[in-house]
């Protein structure tokens, strides 16, 4: 089993939130030493452990308890009550240059800033000339920080705290920084860390960032951890809940939106039987049939599905507007078929999404995320990789 | 605390100590020259004002029959100021700190340390200008300055307690910085810089000039470099235990404060 990085414990966190704080010994005095306060439960029983070399991402929306957890982490916060463990050389990267003084040389910069990190002098004037090559200001170097750009002031504070060579980092939102050329050259160092073994721990809105780099991760609503594991799974099931209501179906499909239509049921037909199934080959003819109904008769209505690669990428996302049926009302109920022929898929779990929408699409009526899971396998034309087929007719001269 | 750790907590002290003395003067013309522009300016006008408008008699240096103001005023002045100026440094660095305190984790205390640190390499510097008016005056003050610096080093010790405490209140209560301010002063006369407290009749007053807190180190530092006298040995004793007592009580207050500072901040 591998080894623990860190290990957050029961963690909880209550601030308090003053009507008026009395920030004065007058306040105190003539308040008669009572203050009017509520408590706040940012963080209620966190725990989680994080081992050596894994990617460990956290997820939630603004106010989820995200930040005070990561400052219970990195011992700016100290909970009240469980604990926080750290077993590997930490640095916690939640503001860049935070100490810088603008009167000071960069040179005179980075000796304090990796200090403050935890550094000692040896072990900052060893890696002294990375630090610069880094940030890539060897020229100015020793001019005061004050006449630096904020990009160029960022670079310095990141190339420092990528520097003090932590066995577990523990990063806030700061990807975004710099001109793109940095942004790449921080991703790659990123990658480096992971690579080496070390232990990060990423705190961000950036779902695809979570999705590509993280091992595992959580997510925090409301400072509660509502979810833990697969990151793909979790950022799925925050981005459903973060778009608007949701409800889970028994079959594992998520649906959300305002609900004056529905999809009921999606079927699929191949080959003209009249049975339906949920597995065809490449190269059938297939036919999706969804059925709705809708209590009011919703006006212009957009019926859209969307087939995705099994956890991950979208390969077809046709709508009916995009063919120009429009019909201008919605019938109680009914259904709407999608004639495929020869489909071009090639071996592989698809998930299917349906959406009734308004003619703008900006009004969600209804979304079914995984109405219909299905499986194709292998038909003609045959290939041996790849999502689908341009049917290709080969020669070679 | 490993010794990794250890080396890098020196680090920083040193750092942030070398940060306070190089960004003091910044942007300044007369830079370092203003250390000591502030207590000459102070001597000359305590001086016109005790020997010219109340016609007083300076104190006599015993056994070095030194007989001048301004250099009593001086060799007072200067410790005396180190010890309120610290105070009232470190007091605003702590609460100046916020921003770093809210983003990083480190020993907060350093921020103190460093203060008191660059305040006491000022007081070196000054005094090694009063040393050079005192042999001009007449007052062969070298041997006595392993004395002087020992108690200047527990002077040190009894400024960082305070400071410790004062500044970890105020980040609680912002009226402890403005206090400060009144309370400097009050001590500033309740020490003997610019009197001679063999003079004051009124027994208790006498008493406060000659062991209050700030008032026993002044008269000490009186003793060894305007005397040439080691002090006794009750005001060595009273000055170490108070020292240490206050370091460890300032010491004990912010460790209890500072894992709140974050959150107060």
């Amino acid at each position: 089993m591998a080894e623990l990085a860190l290990e957050v414990d029961h963690v909880s966190k209550t601030f308090r939130l003053h009507h008026e704080k009395a920030n004065s010994l007058k306040q105190l005095v003539a308040g008669k030493g009572r203050n009017r306060f509520d408590d706040f439960v940012a963080l209620k029983d966190v725990s989680f452990d994080v081992k050596e070399g894994e990617v460990f991402g956290v997820i939630g929306h603004n106010g989820s308890g995200k930040s005070t957890l990561l400052k219970c982490m990195a011992g700016i916060l100290q909970p009240n009550s469980g604990s926080v463990r750290v077993h590997k050389r930490m640095s916690a990267l939640l503001e860049l240059g935070a100490g810088f003084h603008p009167e000071l040389s960069g040179r005179d910069n980075v000796y304090l800033n990796a200090a403050i990190l935890g550094m000692s002098r040896r072990d900052i004037a060893a890696r002294f000339d990375d630090i610069v090559e880094f940030s890539g200001l060897q020229s100015f170097i020793d001019s005061p920080v004050k006449t630096y750009s904020s990009g160029m002031y960022v670079r310095l504070a990141f190339a420092v705290a990528i520097n003090v060579d932590p066995r577990l980092l523990i990063i806030d939102e700061i990807l975004a920084v710099g001109d793109v050329t940095f942004q790449q050259r921080c991703l790659e160092k990123f990658v480096e860390f992971r690579n080496e073994g070390r232990t990060i721990v990423l705190v961000t809105h950036a779902m695809n960032t979570v999705k590509d780099m993280c091992d595992r991760a959580i997510w925090l609503n409301h400072g509660v951890v509502t979810g833990e594991g697969d990151p793909a799974e979790l950022v799925e099931q925050y981005t459903e809940q973060m778009l608007g209501g949701m409800s889970r179906g028994d079959d594992g499909s998520i649906r959300r939106g305002s609900g004056e239509a529905q999809v009921t049921r999606v079927e699929l037909f191949v080959n003209g039987n009249p049975t339906p199934v949920k597995r065809f080959r490449t190269g059938d003819s297939v036919r999706i049939r969804l059925h709705y109904s809708s209590a009011v008769g919703v006006p212009r209505p957009v019926i859209g599905v969307e087939i995705d690669l099994l956890g991950g990428s979208t390969v077809s996302a046709p709508c009916t507007r995009d063919v120009g049926l429009i019909p201008d009302r919605l019938s109680s109920s009914g259904y709407a078929d999608i004639q495929l022929d020869d489909v071009s898929l090639l071996p592989g779990t698809y998930d299917l999404h349906t959406s009734i929408t308004d003619f703008n699409r900006s009004h969600v009526y209804d979304h079914l995320q995984v109405a219909l899971r299905f499986d194709v396998m292998s038909g003609r034309p045959y290939e041996s990789g790849g999502i689908v087929t341009f049917r290709p007719k080969w020669t070679i001269g | 605390m490993s010794l990794r750790s250890a080396a890098a907590s020196r680090n920083l002290l040193y750092l942030l100590s070398m940060k306070e003395l190089r960004t003091r003067y910044k942007k300044s013309v007369l830079g370092w020259a203003w250390s000591l522009l502030n207590p000459l300016t102070q001597m000359a006008i305590f001086s016109v004002i005790f020997l010219y408008v109340f016609k007083a008699t300076p104190p006599i240096g015993d056994p070095s029959g030194l007989k001048n103001f301004p250099v009593y005023f001086l060799s007072g002045a200067l410790p005396f100021n180190f010890f309120s100026i610290s105070v009232g440094v470190a007091i605003g660095s702590v609460q100046g700190g916020a921003g770093l305190i809210k983003k990083v984790q480190f020993p907060h205390e350093h921020l103190v340390f460093s203060v008191i640190v660059a305040q006491f390499v000022t007081l070196l510097i000054e005094l090694g200008v009063l040393t050079a008016v005192l042999l001009v005056a007449g007052n062969m003050v070298l041997p006595w300055l392993p004395g002087l610096l020992l108690v200047l080093g527990l002077l040190a010790l009894f400024t960082t307690g305070i400071a410790l405490a004062l500044s970890a209140a105020n980040v609680f209560y912002h009226d402890v910085n403005y206090l400060w301010g009144i309370l400097s002063q009050i001590l500033f006369y309740a020490t003997p810089i610019i009197y001679n407290p063999a003079t004051i009749e009124v027994r208790a007053l006498r008493w406060v000039a000659n062991y209050g807190p700030t008032g026993s180190f002044i008269t000490a530092i009186h003793n060894i470099v305007y005397d040439l006298r080691m002090p006794g040995l009750g005001r060595v004793v009273q000055l170490s235990v108070m020292s240490f007592a206050t370091f460890f009580i300032g010491a004990w207050v912010f460790n209890r404060l500072s894992p709140r500072f974050a959150e107060e901040m």
